[in-house]
């Protein structure tokens, strides 16, 4: 029987993308950070439900343009050691974003998947939002990010 | 092409009789069908709402055959409904593993429910919500990998010290084998969580398991040891995205029929992505064990199928395996969807045929004439040659069993026994009492409607006709099962 073969097929690839762009959205971000206005915004991404307490949250914040398949806002790894991690994205233009998220639990830097596409590795998407058959979609993921603090809470599973 | 030439040649005569077709179109289908059905069939597709504890079962016929021991588990839905929603086909109800635990002349039952996720989120919804074979998928259900879809309800198998709950489109579900308390899914390898792995692992005499996933064109070969574990999971492209809910094989070769019903379209439930094509034919890829990438393609007249028999070669080569075949999949596509809503639908019967795969690249169909499901022989005989199909009877025209048949390959005779008109049969498997094919015995389930009472039965493998030697009655009615295994 087939089934859910395709979940993620678009979502490995994509965070794979978001994985080996990391350098360069990393500089990228500092210089917006050092440009950003002064109601720059803060976002507090919390991720919780994390059960092997070990390897990495890799993340990575989006904007509408690259939700599907293109380049991230930002990406970042956190340590997985404890149930619940978080980390404070700073300097952020106000506006809509989407996170997506895997739990890296063996360190080999990729969101492992069975022969036939199905994860193997935790992964989750902002607003817990999930897709059906393949990556949960932008408008199920999008958030509002305004000017200070915003706080978003993820259950990686 | 014919697969019931006795009942095409029946149709014929009695058309030549202008009352008999008066009659005919007097009576529709349904009407037919509806009247060849026991009163109160819906019995077998009942909620069962709780697990039974352990509980002996009662003495009612014969008596317990000397030397006859063990366990024999079953798997089947027994959980349908929540709040006013439903499953939508008798595939997707949740798992109950049913012991019958024989020793001592007694017979112990107990039966407790595979605790998936899938009906822990349905528990927490109260409704049916899982999207599955003939079930679509509910509003706000969150699937993170198809073992969360699993209501683990088909069969059983042990492996080491599990006793494991099979589906076919996701892992095995390890239980403890005798509290039936769930101890999780297996993954089977690294990297290999959540693949899938069907109900029907083809078992070698020495213990070896074999066994397919799939996932439409794609599939994985499965090799585990006797005790379960995990010796290869070899990837294989096959000519077609078939339906397959089972495979056979012989001592030397994995056989995988592909019938024309086609996964041709990305949708759930699955029956939604199935398109049947009945021009396309059915193959049969026929695989070395020991070199998975020998393959051999023979073609077939078109059938659909849910379970063949066990496999095995001749000396010139020959290829040979029963089947219980159908017209079409209309039965799985619509009528066991039907069941559930307490209807019946007119589909094609399942009937035992024997397949031939020559050494020339031929492939040949030769059936029997005979409604049968659920085909089961010795297992000390997997892979070799043998000369009996154990199987149900669907001898009175409805979906559901109302008899079981041995039938012999040679004579070409069913030796057979009809339960009558209050019973429904469910599989029967073969339990040795000594070393030739026909010493032992049969032992299986039923559910006796007019008592509203799960049966079990124990029949001499030689004298099915004469009816079982001995029956216990349980307190409890079981909603129809699906696969069992035997364990000594």
């Amino acid at each position: 029987m087939q089934f859910l073969d395709l979940i993620c097929i678009a979502t490995i690839t994509a965070l794979t993308a978001c994985g080996t762009a990391g350098a360069q959205t990393a500089s990228a971000g500092v210089a917006a950070q050092t440009s950003a206005p002064a109601e720059a915004a803060t976002l507090t991404l919390t991720f919780t439900g994390i059960e092997a307490k070990r390897g990495t949250i890799m993340l990575a914040l989006y904007d509408e343009a690259g939700w599907s398949g293109g380049r991230p806002i930002r990406s970042e790894m956190l340590d997985a050691s404890a149930a619940v991690v978080g980390i404070s994205i700073t300097g952020l233009p106000a506006g809509r974003y989407g996170v997506k998220a895997f739990h890296d639990i063996n360190g080999n830097g990729k969101m492992d998947s069975n022969p036939f596409g199905m994860p193997t590795e935790p992964y989750a998407f902002s607003n817990d939002a999930k897709g059906q058959r393949g990556p949960a979609s932008w408008s199920d993921a999008a958030f509002t990010v305004t000017a200070g603090g915003n706080a978003q809470t993820i259950t990686i599973r | 092409m014919s697969f019931d030439p006795a009942r095409r040649r029946f149709l014929a005569q009695t058309a030549v009789a202008a009352g008999t077709v008066v009659a005919a179109s007097l009576l529709s289908p349904e009407a037919a069908l509806a009247a060849a059905m026991p009163a109160d069939w819906h019995l077998g597709f009942v909620d069962l709402e709780a697990d039974l504890a352990p509980t002996a079962m009662r003495l009612v016929h014969g008596r317990a055959p000397a030397g006859l021991g063990g366990r024999l588990y079953r798997n089947g839905p027994a959980k349908f409904r929540r709040g006013t929603s439903s499953a939508g086909h008798w595939f997707d109800g949740d798992g109950l593993i049913r012991r019958f635990a024989l020793r001592d002349g007694g017979v112990e039952l107990t039966a407790r429910f595979v605790d998936t996720p899938k009906r822990r989120m349905e528990a927490r919804a109260g409704a049916m919500i899982v999207p599955g074979f003939g079930t679509p998928a509910g509003r706000d259900v969150t699937l993170s990998s198809n073992d969360d879809a699993s209501p683990a309800n088909t069969s059983v198998m042990m492996a080491g010290g599990d006793l494991w709950a099979l589906w076919e489109a996701g892992s095995p579900m390890a239980l403890d084998p005798v509290t039936l308390e769930t101890r999780g899914f297996r993954s089977l390898g690294e990297g290999l969580a959540h693949m899938p792995f069907l109900a029907h692992p083809r078992i070698e005499p020495d213990g070896r398991v074999w066994n397919l996933g799939q996932s439409g064109s794609r599939a994985i070969v499965w090799r585990l040891s006797a005790a379960g574990a995990m010796e290869a999971a070899t990837p294989i492209e096959l000519p077609r995205a078939s339906y397959i809910h089972d495979f056979t094989a012989t001592a030397r070769h994995i056989v995988i029929v592909l019938q024309p019903w086609i996964y041709a379209r990305e949708a759930l439930p699955i029956v939604d992505a199935l398109q049947w094509q009945p021009d396309q034919g059915t193959q049969v890829l026929v695989l070395d064990k020991t070199d998975l990438t020998r393959r051999r393609l023979f073609e077939l007249p078109t059938f659909s199928f849910f379970h063949l028999g066990d496999a095995w070669e001749e000396k010139d080569g020959t290829i040979r395996f029963d089947a219980c075949i159908e017209r079409d999949p209309s039965f799985g596509a619509s009528g066991a969807r039907a069941l559930v809503a307490g209807h019946i639908m007119p589909s094609p019967l399942p009937m035992l045929a024997m397949i031939a795969l020559h050494p020339d690249g031929r492939g040949t169909l030769s059936p029997t004439g005979i409604a049968a499901e659920f085909p089961r022989s010795d297992a000390r005989r997997a892979g070799l040659p043998r000369r009996y199909s154990i199987h149900t009877g669907l001898y009175r025209g409805g979906p559901l069993a109302r008899g079981i048949g041995v039938f012999d390959w040679h004579s070409g005779r069913d030796m057979r026994f009809d339960f009558g008109d209050g019973q429904v049969v469910e599989e029967f498997l073969f339990v040795p009492a000594g070393p030739a094919e026909a010493e032992g015995w049969l032992v299986g389930t039923t559910l006796n409607l007019d008592e509203r009472a799960t049966e079990l039965h124990v029949f001499r493998a030689d004298a099915v006709g004469a009816g079982p030697v001995a029956t216990w009655r349980a307190d409890a009615a079981l909603p129809l099962g699906f696969h069992g295994t035997f364990v000594e």
